[in-house]
């Protein structure tokens, strides 16, 4: 055989091949993309809305990480900055390869009476992109969004200093920018552990507030005082007492003082006429006690009311939800108390429009076999509301929320009796708890839907349910729940929020992990005899490991040689092993595999770039409440096998 | 080195091409590492270059040695057992000429072998790749086909380095089994020997922190994986793992000491 051609073209492949080692493998920077085509994160959806309704200025920022395929938008430049210093960020995203931001010396920007940015609305001035490094920001100016401190970026120099000159701050350039913090980041562990203490100690003080209406002297005894309950309201005083002995009333009344009307328990049977509310609340501090309520109008969304906010953004949803038949109304009603009252109702049970601090406790509404035919348990309309210490049958939702920021729903419990919808809905709810609540046979028990933001969902218990608990929004507390034996446990389509603590036993999958961007932490759980542990539909590998610590899967493979709690070998939920071990004989054993091994080592390394899925690095060897987990096998062991 | 040394380092370097496209064992061998490849390649269902160069590092790192010393323990050791060396040395040959010439031809037919289905399972990556949205704006974050293209080269140089250090056992046995024994130690001290020798000095003290890189240098495979995780994933994870200088250094050396042991081996000039 001759060589030399063989030889030719072997080294000539070879160096020019070598020719790569030349080239920037980074290549071109790439160029802006329309900021609606980015991945958005940072600020809810309502502040961006409001935002653009009134004309303020949001210095935005979109960045190309090495690792992830995706271009970022963010809300706000100082979400950028706060973000990059998160623990974790680069190891999910790699390096950004180039960063832009807002470029504002074209703009003119100007701070309206109280600092928010705006740009006026003229032709010659436009807001465009300049690179982050090329770019000088301003910094501790007075400018500010509706999230806040803000930094504002120019890609000229004299822009800058004229807009310091005006509103006051320092110039200064990425890389100082960059070191900074400006305290938009996720909370901690600890500090959203503060937030649902002070959420239940808001709502110790509302209940507290409201519970001082049962004291009230009885003024008037209907029956002995007055003929009817309704000429018995009239005939009370303000903070009094009307008290309605044990017997049937036809009766639909309204309070429209700070009266509570109070009867024996379900001995006192007030039956409306199958129209309209049976008890409708109108003023302050009003109370309705120790009833029995039943003959509830079945209109879910009435179609002749029309009020004076039809301005609004959500006057269609304050129409479709807020004002059909209920057990209780309170409208308008601030600090108003319902406790102790059993409704049967075809629509809500109560509902609560525009009333600020009222205390929903221990109600019982039986709702509607089929979910489609009732209507909501509570139904919280634009108020901040406490609900507790109740029991809701079958109907559509448990609690449905809208506007209802800050609302406290707890220790309650759905039963769906496979009928019920959902057990707490949330929509346009930002920062409300959802705390000890237990849901069986709903379609989901909690969900929170409408990208709000700090929504804390910790201790509930859902099992027998399609879906266990599923928190949209971003920056969201999930911990402590319980999901036993649902077709999903968790789904996930949140961002930037914490999940810890939960324990998922016995579901089809446990896990649905379904954001497109993989900022969700993920650690401290407990899973066990899950069908399929995880599942993931969209977006990179995701990592589970938290500060060096994973969860706990009570399947992972591995051993914990070295007694530091973590197991020595890293756990592919997803993957074609991993995730038939424990249920398929034979797994175990090819998960110990050398060649498997020696080849997860390095699959681990950037995750970014990988198809879908998850690996927990860092895999725990014991449970983290393992109390609650042995608990929950037993409970799913003994209960149907699904 | 004169025109005739030259025709007759091609002569040898053909032959030995000949003799490799003839034995069926390497072309067994070559297509079980092309298997082994394809599938790695498959199963990971690599959506990029980088993840598919990780997924393929340590494969390469254990298969090529494996298939190098294959390739090559026998390449001059045959010819001294068949007698034809003693035919060989009648004729004007010089050491460095017979050697250099059965190097050329064993180490080109197993880059051949290591780089053809490096090259095709990066097919895969457009196949399998894609982001899968049109609704969200993407790119291709730093990973890149220049990359991969980096990692063949490399995995072709460790190839290179591997070959002659085959040829060196193959000058320096005198027998077939002294020959196998010397190829499945040197196997094992590649693959696992150095890198836990490095470990245990570091553990013991005797290779400071400071000389690691350097320590490191010293195993062919350590400086190969040194420089796959500069030069390729450097760029897309955040840290860099290895100064590669002292990489280039190491698998320098061990090509021109085995070269060196090869000629100095094969037979005596006297």
């Amino acid at each position: 055989m001759n060589p030399k051609p063989v030889l030719a073209v072997i080294a000539a492949v070879l160096l020019v091949s070598s020719g790569s080692f030349a080239v920037d493998a980074g290549g071109d920077r790439p160029d802006p993309v329309a900021f609606e085509d980015t991945i958005t994160t940072g600020m809810t959806a309502a502040a961006t809305v409001q935002a653009g309704e009134r004309g303020v200025e949001i210095p935005r920022a979109q960045v190309f990480y090495s690792q992830y395929r995706y271009v970022v938008g963010y809300n706000g430049v100082t979400a950028l900055v706060d973000e990059l210093g998160r623990e974790g960020h680069d190891r999910q995203f790699g390096v950004p390869l180039t960063a832009y931001v807002s470029d504002y010396a074209t703009a003119e920007p100007t701070l309206d009476d109280r600092g928010l940015l705006g740009v006026p609305d003229s032709p010659s001035t436009y807001v465009g992109w300049v690179a982050a490094e090329e770019a000088y920001f301003v910094v501790g100016s007075e400018a500010r969004t509706p999230a806040g401190e803000t930094v504002v970026p120019f890609s000229e120099r004299g822009a800058a200093e004229s807009f310091v000159a005006s509103y006051g701050g320092e110039i200064r350039r990425w890389s100082a920018v960059r070191s900074m913090s400006f305290g938009t980041g996720p909370a901690t562990s600890a500090a959203f552990e503060r937030d649902v203490t002070a959420h239940h100690e808001w709502a110790d003080r509302r209940v507290a507030d409201a519970a001082a209406a049962l004291d009230r002297p009885v003024s008037v005894v209907v029956g002995d005082d007055a003929p009817t309950i309704a000429a018995a309201l009239e005939a009370a005083p303000p903070n009094t007492t009307v008290f309605v002995p044990p017997g049937r009333y036809d009766a639909n009344v309204t309070i429209d003082e700070p009266v509570t009307l109070r009867g024996a328990g379900n001995a006192t049977h007030l039956r409306g006429g199958g129209e309209g509310s049976v008890v409708t609340v109108t003023a302050d501090r009003g109370a309705v006690a120790d009833l029995r309520l039943s003959g509830v109008g079945a209109t879910h969304t009435p179609e002749d009311v029309t009020t004076d906010r039809t301005g609004e953004w959500d006057y269609r949803i304050q129409l479709g939800y807020g004002y059909g038949d209920a057990g209780v109304t309170l409208d308008s009603a601030n600090g108003s108390m319902v406790r102790n009252v059993s409704i049967d109702t075809p629509a809500n049970g109560v509902v609560a429009r525009w009333s600020d601090n009222a205390v929903v406790d221990g109600v019982r509404v039986n709702g509607t076999e089929e979910w489609s035919e009732g209507f909501m348990g509570v139904m919280v309309m634009d108020s901040r509301l406490v609900v507790q210490n109740s029991t809701f049958v079958g109907g559509r939702d448990g609690v449905y929320t809208h506007l209802g920021d800050g609302t406290v729903v707890r220790n309650n419990r759905m039963v769906g009796e496979d009928g019920m919808r959902y057990g707490v809905h949330e929509m346009y709810t930002s920062d409300a708890l959802v705390a000890d609540n237990t849901v069986t046979g709903a379609s989901t028990g909690v969900i929170v839907m409408t990208r709000p933001t700090a929504n804390l969902v910790v201790g509930n218990v859902v099992r027998d349910s399609y879906s266990g608990i599923n928190v949209g929004g971003r920056a969201s507390y999930v911990a402590r729940n319980t999901v036993v034996g649902n077709h999903y446990g968790l789904e996930a389509p949140s961002t930037t929020s914490m999940y810890e603590q939960n324990t998922v036993v016995g579901n089809d999958i446990g896990f649905r992990a379904a954001s497109l961007i993989p900022t969700n932490r993920v650690a401290a759980n407990d899973f066990a005899d899950n069908r399929r542990s995880v599942s993931a539909s969209l977006g990179p590998l995701r990592v589970w490991t938290v500060d060096g610590r994973g969860n706990y899967w009570a399947n992972a493979p591995g051993d914990d040689a070295d007694g530091d709690g973590v197991l020595d070998r890293s756990f592919r939920p997803t993957g074609p092993v991993d995730s038939r071990v424990g249920d398929v004989a034979g797994a175990s054993t090819l998960a110990e595999s050398p060649a498997l091994k020696a080849l997860r080592g390095l699959q681990g390394l950037v995750p970014g770039l990988r198809p879908t899925g998850v690996v927990d690095e860092a895999p725990l060897a014991q449970p983290v409440a393992p109390d609650r987990l042995a608990a929950a096998r037993g409970s799913n062991q003994t209960g149907e096998n699904r | 080195m004169n025109r005739q040394s030259i025709d007759q380092l091609f002569a040898v370097a053909g032959r030995e091409l000949t003799t490799v496209a003839r034995t069926r064992a390497f072309l067994a061998l070559a297509a079980g590492f092309g298997a082994i490849v394809g599938v790695l390649g498959w199963t990971g269902e690599a959506v990029g270059y980088v993840p598919l160069v990780l997924d393929l590092l340590t494969p390469v790192e254990v298969l090529v040695p494996a298939l190098a010393l294959a390739v090559g323990y026998r390449a001059i050791l045959g010819d001294r057992e068949r007698g034809e060396l003693d035919v060989l040395r009648t004729y004007p040959v010089s050491r460095p000429t017979y050697v250099l010439g059965v190097y050329l031809g064993r180490a080109s037919a197993l880059v051949v072998a290591v780089a053809v289905p490096l090259v095709a399972v990066a097919a895969l990556v457009p196949l399998f790749g894609g982001v899968g949205t049109t609704v969200i704006a993407s790119h291709g974050a730093a990973d890149s086909p220049v990359l991969y293209l980096r990692f063949v080269v490399l995995s072709a140089a460790f190839a290179l380095v591997l070959a002659a250090a085959a040829t060196a056992i193959s000058a320096a046995a005198t027998t077939t089994r002294t020959g196998l024994v010397l190829a499945v130690a040197l196997g094992l001290a590649l693959v696992i020997g150095l890198d836990a020798g490095i470990v245990a000095g570091l553990a013991g003290g005797v290779v400071p922190d400071e000389a690691l890189g350097a320590a490191l240098s010293l195993s062919p495979n350590s400086a190969f994986r040194g420089l796959v995780l500069s030069t390729v994933v450097g760029g897309v994870e955040s840290s860099a793992p290895v100064s590669s200088a002292a990489g280039v250094v190491g698998l320098l050396a061990w090509l021109a000491g085995s070269l060196a042991i090869a000629t100095l081996t094969v037979w005596s000039e006297s």
